[in-house]
């Protein structure tokens, strides 16, 4: 097997080259050359994905193995889960890069560099058994972030957004290693596991500080309430092919860095304190937060956005149960959610390379010249909702399978981010009922973003979103799928597997089959949720034309100006949310150990 | 109490960096305040890795197996600091080109994204 | 939020994250203690496995060397940032430094003799000094970071001893930028060399050396000295991205 370290080296030594060349190499070379490089990861982190499958084993950088107890340097630890995701960032970065095949703005040679770069932070991020590595990887992952939203400098918006952006989630990842020094004040380690046998049980006040200054910083990542204020903002701002990643991989692995850590250092005062239920509570606040706030949202990227933050508030919920009850559908639902959410990004990315606009009430209409793009936004809409067919539906079966009453959650909010994407789809490419509410966030002016002075949709642009579409559904019938996602979620949360592969070097992995379970009353839920999200978009769009009783109740929107008048798009509101938020999760904390 | 007096600074340090990000009437000194609480996990990292009358970890002119202070917390700060002096200079630029563009460096006038 | 609302609503947070913190602080070992493994164990091993007398620079570049690669990438990638973000657009190429210097109108100030000679003299000086930093850092302080950095501030001296023609031609150059994305590679590539001998990626795969030259402790002086590059060019292009904004518009104002 080719080494994992080519994941991360050869992304960076390519993005270096084509920087370095920028200037003589033409533009079809960078695209061509950056594609390769993210296929390239996409192959090898597929084999290491099969063949971790049944041997997880531990690399080690500069051949520092550890020495009896201690680890000497940074390892690599190549579980299925890790290497799945790593997969799933190179599949989302290859068909970012197709979509902005020569047409899209690469601002001087900067975009493709500043893309692998992206890549082999991520890459990096989810394989690594080191904590301190585990920072660097995420430091790197925002700096590459903020400087992709930087390609649209002619307005000022575009700036306030990244700045928002960039401020917030600096100030998370300096929590992420104060959090870090705490705990290696106390261990004197820095590799996970390590850190996790030197902790044991262990949460008195220190182990408390530590893991709520570290859970906060990865949730801010994550977009949890009230740390998402960010994400809206860096998604009306940032490219399409970057909002791709931000919405489909890079927002899930901070969600990702809170469970890795809470499954290897607090492994111990996890699950025994209910300490899980943090993340419950979060996942199931943020989940309805989103889903109002993106339900009011009539810019497409913004709704996308907050739909965004409404499902990873989905998956921390999965999360928190799932710390007794398994994983699998936690990760069965974050594939589909990212194939899903990639795909409507790809198509409103279409409508603005088409239209130059994505403002739901300025494109009422004109969509129906699009038939490809039409049928694309349906499917997304159908398949947040928690269609049948989607990925989604069958981790959301198995996330509620234990406990029932998440079912409510999921419900409300797949039904009304489900139905935002209908009824702006309802509007946009079938022209029903009025144009919709024109409000400030809507009129944050969309620039344009490729050069094409045609505005053709050539086959690169609906290309990434076939795929990502297809791939949802398909994945969800795919049975060896399901059971390898099984084997990854037995082994992320088994902290003496992993313990073992750190110091041993390898462990071998039971094949396992994903325990089977009743399909129809899923299918039913999963119908219901469809059609309700159907009809409330219906019911949204038409309201206007019905008998007064049947119509929208008048006082909602007024109600909902001041939760949306929290949404600034200043600073310092931002940080100071963030700062009530970590008081928050560190009294909850607290209490929840008592 | 009085033993971990440096880790109070720290602390110090990181609530006032937070306060001027909150408090900023100018988008430079929000960038400033930013770096500011950088600073905080410099004190302390390299608080934690201090021990009284270590030397410093450099063998140039001491012997292997005296004493020293922690060398791994020093490396850590090291990195530290290139992150914070790259997310600076990003930050500033983007203040720049904001007031290169809409003629104002207070954040209440770029509430461009507001909902 | 209006100001005063902001601000009770951070004192609130802040009071909690202050108990948090404060807290934590209280169960940490006392100051000047230091207790953990870690540091102590490779102090005890850096000069015997490695030959670095720098124990620091050896954990940089050698035991956590991987964490460096990422750090020169966050580095690489903001100067990448700096540069997309205040690129000239279109109609502005021609102005600001194609063929007109931005900085020559800081040519008219008058300025004392003194400060022109000391600046000039000094800049070889510095630029030694850097070269000495970056090279010794596997024995003494100093290394690829802070040589580079050191390298990066002479051609300052020369802006400010009024020679800006000298200042533009080194900073603007195509080459700065090539240098920069060399010591980038340079990097992965010494990882990449050691793939290629069969061991893991960043394994110290060069000869030792003996305890004390220059030339030892195999890759450390190497990665060390790329690393130096990289970071001079890349502090060479952040300055000229900023003064080239901002005199670009000083010039036009003054003209």
């Amino acid at each position: 097997m080719p080494s994992p370290a080519l994941l991360v080296a050869i992304p960076l030594t390519v993005a270096a080259l084509l920087s370095g060349l920028r200037r003589l190499l033409p533009r079809r070379c960078a695209d061509l050359l950056s594609i390769l490089t993210a296929l390239g990861n996409l192959v090898l982190a597929s084999l290491w994905t099969l063949h971790a499958l049944h041997r997880t084993q531990a690399y080690w950088f500069g051949n520092w193995y550890p020495r009896g107890s201690m680890v000497l340097g940074i390892g690599f630890v190549m579980g299925p889960a890790g290497c799945g995701l790593a997969t799933l960032a190179a599949l989302l970065t290859t068909l970012a890069l197709l979509y902005s095949w020569r047409d899209l703005d690469s601002g001087g040679g900067h975009y493709h560099p500043l893309m692998l770069i992206f890549l082999a932070a991520m890459s990096g991020f989810v394989l690594t058994a080191d904590l301190f590595n585990l920072f660097v990887f995420f430091e790197l992952m925002s700096v590459a972030a903020f400087a992709l939203c930087g390609l649209k400098t002619r307005e000022p918006a575009p700036l306030a957004g990244a700045f928002n952006f960039a401020v917030t989630n600096t100030v998370a990842a300096f929590l992420v290693l104060t959090g870090i020094a705490l705990l290696y004040a106390v261990t004197g380690a820095l590799n996970l596991a390590q850190i996790g046998q030197e902790l044991g049980g262990r949460h008195d006040r220190l182990v408390l500080a530590a893991f709520t200054f570290l859970i906060t910083g990865f949730l801010v990542k994550a977009a949890a309430f009230p740390f998402h204020f960010w994400l809206p903002d860096a998604h009306a701002v940032a490219p399409t092919p970057v909002c791709v990643l931000f919405s489909g991989i890079m927002v899930q692995l901070g969600l990702f860095g809170a469970m890795r850590v809470s499954a290897t250092i607090f492994h111990g005062s996890l699950a025994p304190t209910g300490l899980h239920d943090l993340f419950v509570v979060s996942g199931a606040v943020t989940a309805v937060w989103g889903a109002m706030m993106c339900f009011a949202e009539h810019h497409l990227k913004r709704l996308l956005a907050f739909s965004t933050v409404s499902h990873t508030g989905l998956m921390t919920l999965a999360f928190g149960l799932g710390v007794r009850n398994g994983l699998t559908g936690l990760f069965l639902y974050l594939t589909g959610h990212a194939l899903v959410k990639a795909g409507l990004f790809f198509a409103a990315g279409i409508l603005l390379h088409r239209f130059r606009s994505v403002s739901e009430p300025a494109l009422h209409g004109r969509g129906k010249i699009l038939p490809w793009t039409c049928m694309l936004w349906f499917l997304g809409g159908l398949g947040l909702a928690g269609a049948p067919a989607f990925l989604l539906a069958s981790g959301e079966a198995r996330i509620t399978g234990a406990a029932p009453w998440a079912e409510t959650v999921f419900l409300l909010a797949g039904v009304v981010t489900g139905a935002a994407v209908l009824r702006a789809g309802l509007r946009i490419f079938l022209g029903l009922g009025d144009a919709g509410p024109v409000d400030r966030s809507s009129q944050v002016d969309e620039l344009p973003e490729t050069t094409d002075a045609a505005h053709t949709i050539h086959w690169h642009l609906y290309l990434p979103a076939c795929i990502c579409m297809g791939g949802a559904v398909v994945l969800s019938f795919w049975a060896a799928f399901t059971n390898g996602v099984f084997s990854a979620s037995r082994g992320f949360l088994d902290f003496p597997a992993y313990a073992h592969v750190v110091y041993s070097g390898a462990i071998l992995l039971p094949q396992r089959i994903a325990p089977s379970f009743s399909h129809t009353a899923p299918l039913l839920q999963a119908l219901v949720r469809a059609l309700l999200a159907l009809g409330l978009a219906f019911w949204a769009v038409v309201h206007l034309r019905l008998p007064r009783w049947l119509r929208w109740p008048s006082h909602l929107e007024g109600s909902m100006r001041p939760i949306r008048a929290l949404q600034s798009g200043h600073p310092g509101d931002y940080v100071a949310w963030l700062t009530v938020g970590c008081a928050t999760v560190g009294a909850a904390a607290f209490w929840l150990v008592r | 109490m009085l033993a971990h007096y440096p880790y109070f600074i720290a602390a110090w340090v990181f609530l006032c960096g937070l306060y001027g990000i909150v408090r900023s009437r100018h988008l430079v000194h929000t960038v400033i305040s930013l770096a500011i609480l950088q600073t905080s996990t410099y004190i302390l990292l390299l608080a934690i890795g201090f021990r009284k009358g270590g030397y410093a970890p450099i063998f140039a002119d001491i012997h292997p197996g005296v004493v020293t202070v922690d060398p791994v917390v020093q490396a850590l700060m090291l990195t530290d600091v290139v992150v914070e002096a790259t997310v600076v200079a990003l930050l500033l630029a983007m203040v720049v080109k904001a007031y290169e563009k809409g003629g104002t460096t207070s954040p209440d006038d770029l509430r461009y994204m507001r909902g | 939020m209006t100001e005063r609302h902001r601000l009770l609503l951070f004192l609130a947070g802040a009071c909690g994250l202050a108990v948090l913190y404060l807290a934590g602080i209280r169960n940490l070992p006392p100051w000047g203690q230091y207790r953990g493994p870690y540091g102590d164990v490779i102090a005890q091993l850096a000069v015997f496995q490695r030959h670095a007398t720098d124990t620091v620079n050896a954990i940089t570049y050698d035991y956590r060397g991987f964490d460096t690669l990422g750090e020169e990438f966050i580095l690489f990638s903001a100067v990448t940032g700096v540069m997309l973000l205040l690129r000239p657009e279109d109609g502005q190429t021609s102005r600001a430094g194609g063929e007109k210097n931005p900085a020559s109108f800081r040519d008219r100030a008058a300025l004392s003799e003194t400060v022109q000679v000391l600046a000039s003299g000094v800049f070889g000086f510095s630029v030694l000094f850097g070269v000495y930093i970056g090279t010794h850092g596997q024995l003494t302080p100093g290394g690829g970071f802070q040589g580079g950095v050191i390298i990066a501030a002479a051609p300052m001296l020369l802006y400010i001893a009024e020679n800006t023609e000298a200042f533009r031609r080194i900073v603007s150059h195509p080459v700065t930028e090539a240098l920069e994305a060399a010591g980038a590679a340079a990097y992965a590539l010494i990882g990449l060399a050691a793939l290629a001998c069969g061991a893991p990626f960043l394994t110290n795969v060069l000869p030792l050396g003996r305890t004390g030259d220059v030339l030892s402790s195999g890759t450390i002086a190497l990665i060390s000295a790329c690393v130096g590059v990289e970071v001079a060019a890349a502090f060479l292009l952040l300055i000229w991205e900023y003064l080239r904004e901002i005199l670009a518009r000083a010039g036009n104002a003054e003209a």
